[in-house]
């Protein structure tokens, strides 16, 4: 038999081999790399149902490819989980971008309101150095011990900010701003009843 | 005859076929009937109003790879034209999720509601303890006891509002819970520093004091003064007798026991008047100076001091006496015993340099400060 005649069924194989499709190895790793991010940003907290979707987007691609790699070599199609690696990834970015967004927004917010409140507690303090020796010496230092309170408290606006807890920080801090402010009123409505009086000398007791 | 022609016999047959395959075709079915996904992300927008993926992450997340899943299903499958008598398995999963993520929304809705009353009651309840005890603590003038505790109670609840109005009712409760727990703290400070105007055996002492002070007034025919801090109450006998009582006021920290100087504590003990400061020698009107302290006193600090409870810093403090008042807008005691000034006039001119002064906690058992610890142990488990 003619040599080239053997040749060529050989070849066909090997073309055919050769046509086979490869899994979107590339994309793929890119969409994993993309989710990872994205929860590294904060999507998880602050997109947690976008987030959810995303990691559902990439669990469906997973089993598709999968699914295609079950498939007999010459069946196989990765066009699709190609498509879907490439749209999850385009998603996770988005994603990334959003919750970076968010949780920016989250901490200006939370930086904000920590703001008005150290302002606000910084007020009540001056107005305690002021405050009158009243008619009810308990009064005054129930109020001293409350701007302490709310100095202190300061303390725990801070410590949410720095480990990125930033809805409790700012109830917090709106919390003392508000509470702080209810203070200043009471000393402020103290010092204009006693206007003037004269402060008794401090005695041994 | 008919008159047919042999073409037109082939025509005839060709129509049909064409008809039966036109009616074939549009019979096909689209793998996937779009109100199903319709369905499917109204689902998905109740369950994101829902707020699932905080409330409910793990049953959220079983969603939305479900749904996700079959969403990829839909776009691979999105070419496909079934028979209609052939088996959808897409269609299948997608009714079984529209009717499961149905349930979830439903049940989640339930939950929800459930927990944004419990958060509701909560609030009110710890709000209402929170009120109560602030209201029986300053009817016993024991608000320093708690020293920050009150404040971060405050900013406790105010944080469980905030969050309850933005519907973070699992943020709200845990709040909440926190100034409950603040809450039992204060009582159990409250407890813990005037537990003594409860305890049987201190009122039977303070009793016993009162009671001799009394019987020393009628056996040396002359005056005694007692002082109950928890009643703020200031006692004159003479020969044994009651003769006048008046409401006084205490140190800014008077129900406390005095333990150094500056505590702005009202001592307790026997002491006597060791001398009398008309006008002009007092800032405060008039004023009746105590020989505090005393060797119990200073028995009393020195225990203090080696048990570490009371600061090497901190003195005994001295200078306490019953006085007037010096300016009635100013009026103000750090650890003596004031009272108005037409009533220091009456007590000024009925006692002597030695007249024995009698402070006490409590006369009787059922005192104010014994009676508010036991509203608030009655009502510890409410909230």
């Amino acid at each position: 038999m003619d040599k080239r005649v053997m040749t060529l069924p050989v070849m066909c194989i090997v073309l055919l081999l050769a046509a086979c499709a490869q899994p979107p190895t590339e994309q793929i790793q890119a969409a994993e790399k993309a989710v990872k991010e994205a929860q590294a940003s904060g999507a998880s907290t602050y997109i947690p149902d976008e987030y959810a979707k995303i990691e559902g987007t990439l669990a469906a691609l997973k089993k598709e490819e999968m699914d295609q790699e079950g498939k007999f070599a010459l069946f196989r199609d990765y066009g699709k989980v190609e498509q879907l690696a490439v749209a999850a990834k385009s998603e996770a970015d988005r994603l990334t971008t959003e919750a970076t967004k968010k949780k920016e927004e989250a901490k200006a917010a939370a930086l904000q309101a920590q703001r008005v409140a150290q302002e606000a507690v910084k007020t009540t303090l001056e107005l305690v150095a002021k405050a009158p020796t009243g008619k009810d010496r308990a009064a005054v230092e129930a109020i001293k011990a409350d701007a302490e309170a709310l100095k202190a408290s300061l303390n725990q606006v801070q410590m949410a900010i720095d480990t990125a807890d930033y809805p409790t920080a700012q109830t917090k801090a709106r919390a003392i701003h508000e509470k702080s402010n209810a203070v200043s009123q009471e000393i402020e409505t103290a010092l204009s009843k006693i206007g003037k009086g004269k402060l008794s000398t401090r005695k041994k007791k | 005859m008919t008159g047919q022609s042999p073409q037109m016999s082939w025509v005839i047959p060709g129509w049909g076929v064409l008809a039966l395959t036109g009616t074939l075709l549009s019979s096909c079915v689209e793998a996937v009937p779009q109100d199903m996904i319709k369905a499917l992300e109204s689902i998905d927008r109740d369950l994101i109003e829902l707020r699932a993926a905080e409330f409910s992450p793990s049953e959220y997340t079983r969603f939305a790879h479900q749904w996700m899943a079959l969403k990829t299903r839909v776009q691979t499958d999105e070419d496909v034209i079934r028979w209609p008598w052939e088996s959808n398995d897409l269609e299948v999963a997608l009714l079984q999720l529209q009717e499961e993520g149905s349930h979830t929304v439903a049940r989640l809705t339930k939950e929800r509601d459930e927990l944004r009353r419990s958060a509701e009651e909560k609030i009110a309840r710890v709000e209402d303890r929170f009120r109560m005890i602030t209201m029986q603590v300053d009817s016993i003038g024991s608000r320093l006891v708690l020293g920050q505790k009150p404040v971060e109670t405050d900013l406790l609840m105010k944080q469980a509002r905030s969050f309850y109005e933005e519907g973070q009712y699992d943020r709200s409760l845990d709040a909440s819970h926190r100034a409950a727990q603040n809450l039992v703290t204060q009582a159990a400070l409250l407890s813990n520093e005037l537990g003594r105007y409860a305890n049987r055996d201190r009122i039977s002492l303070w009793q016993r004091m009162a009671k001799d002070t009394i019987t020393w007034s009628r056996v040396h025919r002359t005056s005694a003064i007692v002082i109950s801090k928890a009643d703020r109450l200031l006692i004159l006998y003479r020969d044994g007798q009651k003769v006048l009582s008046y409401p006084v006021r205490l140190g800014f920290n008077g129900i406390r026991e005095k333990q150094y100087q500056g505590d702005g504590a009202t001592p307790e003990g026997r002491y006597r008047i060791s001398s009398k400061r008309g006008q002009g020698q007092t800032q405060f009107y008039r004023a009746l100076a105590l020989d505090y302290p005393n060797e119990e006193d200073r028995r009393r600090y020195r225990l203090g001091r080696t048990a570490g409870r009371i600061p090497a810093s901190r003195a005994i403090g001295g200078q306490i006496e019953i006085h007037g008042v010096e300016n009635e807008l100013m009026a103000q005691t750090l650890g003596c015993v004031m009272l108005n000034n037409p009533q220091m006039v009456l007590l000024y001119d009925r006692v002597d340099k030695g007249t024995p002064v009698t402070i006490v906690g409590a006369l009787h058992e059922h005192n104010s400060v014994a009676l508010t610890l036991a509203a608030l142990d009655d009502r510890r488990e409410e909230t």
